[in-house]
């Protein structure tokens, strides 16, 4: 074994001797509603803070933190080879809110919130709207300064996890001024506080991931405010790069490594003979393998500092698209059994063997986190160097 | 020698910049690619499985002609088996000894046949090497140019490399290095064909403004890049790794559907310029639906990737 592997390969017994003590065991039998996902998802993610393997990408003066990407990536293959629950719960908190305040926090606003983030404080964004999605420069919702306090009104939509939510991170607008992205300014929201309504959001396969938030007056003070005013659209670019390629690498892993769901599925219906079956089988696992080389490989040049712009759009189509056929071809070999109503597995993960839930959860990464219509724009404009349309189009000149 | 992978994919792509569709084979020779996994107690370079596809992904990336894979199917048996060096040595300088492409143990689709000296044979339980002297070779016209293949009926003359398992041994590494020959020279062909499409799409002006403009057409072009970086990255994952013949074959018929995918929209989106002979498109097009064909078809690739991937997960 060559010098530079041999500390990973120790990195990974330890891990995996750890996951064999302490990984949950038959979780997805029990998380058939929102308590028992909560219970659950607690329960996990306590225990890896308490392993030391729950903020690996933290730096290093925080417990488990001050890992490398190449020591990061061992524990989420290791994580998703043990089938254990993914961090659903804790991942923009300890992604998104901790990464964001690392980089924009004051050491008083570290010192308050990334503890009680190790805690099991869960956090969510308030970055979408009704009228801003793909563009999100263009949200309305609007933050008056008062004093000590921002006042603060709109409606915030797709938070992720909302409904279970204490913090919030909360890009809002404090002017109409100039460039749309420089009216933006970033604050940390106290979700118990006066004026604000979560509402779960009922997503197609019966789960609710989503919620949308309500601020109705709602007064937060200045002292938490992330960056400077005006600064928030700089602020937001920390949030939404947070994540270091790894989600696509260990949900990759994941895809692969559910592949017996499909040959399940074929002999369950007597087609081991069916040559077609045989062949989409066989189509299925190149690409899914193709997959997770590509997210192996983004993530090799992340390690190695080789990444282009536009790379990671190309491992995010690549993992949608072959969700897409993965969850397609098991509804297609389900047949009428997959169009029986089964109660979800909340959490689950992106396979659980519920075909048509499976399917349409596979929408999460074909439209979630950048659709693969951005995607393939990024791909085009800055892989491709393709040019940019024209800003400035309107319903008026058009006509 | 010490020449890395990298240093030859480099030396190969400048060697054959610029050049479209020629052949080059003295300068395959020279450059030593032929040798390439070849090991070094035999004369060769020792390089493994990552650098023979990246050997072809340039040949494939220029179009270049002549007989490249199948003779290192050729010095493949050699080196594998205890026949005399001096067969070997002769095959690496660039005397011709081919082989079949066509992966249904017939002997057809052998390329350069009429300039080739020996010609590989494997048939189950034997592996051979076959003086084309006194052969019969028929001529077959493809509609892709850059490659020329012919029937050929040898004479009975046979020079024994392996026999036996050992022969079937040697078979399949002969057979994966087609597979993997052909994937590389794809996903070369693909990239150069997507380079040519986006530069035109930039250039060519419509409705006063590049194409490249056009989301509709920009998508395509995402879509493309795609599918080519995720067969690109499975190529180097499985060329470099422990992949079974099976799944080498399955990501032979990956990067051939990619490839075919590629030329397709390649046409299309370069238009009416697209469908004359003077464009090099056509050429793309062609190749990848011969590449598609050569080395057993996809569907059947397919289906033994899922069989077996059925019975690892019931094993």
């Amino acid at each position: 074994m060559d010098k530079g592997t041999e500390p990973l390969e120790s990195l990974r017994r330890e891990v995996r001797d750890w996951l064999e003590a302490n990984a949950p065991k038959d979780w997805r039998a029990a998380c058939t509603g929102h308590a028992a996902f909560l219970d659950t998802q607690r329960g996990w993610f306590a225990k890896l803070a308490e392993g030391g393997y729950a903020v690996p990408h933290w730096p290093a003066e925080w417990p488990g933190g001050g890992r490398t990407l190449a020591e990061q990536k061992v524990i989420y293959e290791e994580l998703a080879r043990a089938d254990t629950p993914r961090l659903l719960l804790s991942f923009m908190s300890t992604y998104h809110a901790a990464s964001t305040l690392f980089e924009w926090g004051s050491a008083a606003q570290q010192a308050h919130y990334i503890p009680r983030i190790l805690q099991g404080e869960i956090w969510c964004q308030g970055f979408s709207e009704p009228n801003a999605g793909s563009d999100l420069a263009a949200l309305r919702c609007r933050a008056e300064r008062r004093g000590d306090v921002y006042v603060v009104n709109g409606q915030k939509l797709w938070s992720t996890m909302g409904q279970f939510a204490d913090k919030c991170l909360l890009l809002v607008r404090t002017s109409s001024e100039g460039a749309k992205q420089a009216g933006l300014t970033y604050l940390l929201l106290d979700l118990k506080a006066k004026g604000v309504t979560v509402r779960p959001i009922h997503q197609i396969h019966g789960d609710e991931e989503f919620a949308e938030v309500f601020l109705d007056d709602v007064e937060v003070p200045v002292a938490d405010r992330l960056g400077e005013e005006g600064q928030g659209w700089a602020v937001a670019q920390s949030t939404l790069s947070s994540e270091r390629g790894l989600t696509l690498m260990e949900l990759s892993a994941r895809m692969r490594g559910s592949q017996w769901r499909i040959a399940d599925l074929i002999r369950a219906s007597g087609r081991e003979e069916d040559a077609g079956v045989l062949r989409d089988f066989g189509r299925l696992a190149t690409k899914i393998d193709a997959a997770v080389a590509i997210a192996d490989q983004f993530l090799a040049n992340r390690i190695a500092g080789e990444e282009r712009v536009g790379d990671a759009s190309l491992v995010k189509l690549t993992y949608s698209r072959t969700l897409r056929a993965f969850t397609d071809l098991g509804v297609r070999l389900g047949g009428i059994g997959a169009q029986y109503h089964e109660p979800i597995v909340f959490g689950g993960g992106m396979e659980t063997g519920n075909w048509m839930a499976d399917f349409m959860n596979s929408y999460a990464w074909t439209i979630a986190g950048g659709s693969d219509e951005v995607q393939r724009n990024i791909i085009a404009e800055r892989l491709l160097g393709m040019p940019r349309e024209p800003k400035g189009w309107t319903v008026g000149a058009a006509a | 020698m010490t020449l890395t992978r990298t240093e030859l994919e480099e030396a190969a792509r400048k060697a054959f910049e610029g050049a479209l569709a020629e052949d080059r084979w003295s300068m395959i020779a020279d450059m030593g690619l032929l040798m390439a996994a070849v090991p070094d107690a035999r004369g060769g370079l020792g390089l493994g499985g990552e650098a023979v596809g990246a050997i072809h992904v340039e040949l494939g990336r220029a179009l270049v002609s002549g007989p490249a894979i199948a003779q290192m199917m050729a010095i493949e048996a050699l080196a594998g088996s205890d026949a005399p060096a001096e067969l070997l040595d002769r095959a690496m300088a660039g005397d011709v000894m081919t082989a079949s492409l066509a992966a249904d143990g017939t002997l057809t689709c052998v390329p350069d046949a009429d300039r080739a000296s020996h010609m590989l044979v494997a048939e189950p339980g034997r592996v051979a090497l076959v003086p084309l002297d006194g052969a019969t070779i028929t001529p077959r016209e493809t509609w892709d140019r850059t490659r020329r293949l012919f029937d050929v009926a040898p004479s009975d003359d046979r020079i024994v490399l392996a026999e036996g398992s050992a022969a079937d041994a040697l078979a399949e590494r002969i057979e994966r290095l087609m597979l993997l020959a052909l994937a590389g020279d794809s996903l070369g062909g693909a990239d150069a064909i997507l380079t040519l499409t986006i530069d035109y799409l930039k250039t060519r002006r419509q409705f006063d403004r590049p194409l490249a403009l056009f989301q509709a057409l920009k998508h395509r072009v995402a879509d493309m890049k795609t599918q080519l970086a995720a067969a690109d990255a499975l190529f180097r994952a499985r060329a470099a790794g422990q992949a079974s013949l099976v799944e080498i074959g399955a990501l032979k018929a990956h990067a051939t559907t990619v490839y075919r995918a590629i030329a397709e929209e390649a046409v299309q989106l370069h238009g009416g310029i697209g469908l004359t002979m003077e464009h090099h498109c056509h050429l793309f097009l062609k190749r990848a639906t011969l590449n598609a064909a050569l080395g057993g078809d996809a569907d059947r690739r397919e289906a033994a990737a899922g069989r077996e991937k059925l019975a690892r997960a019931f094993a």
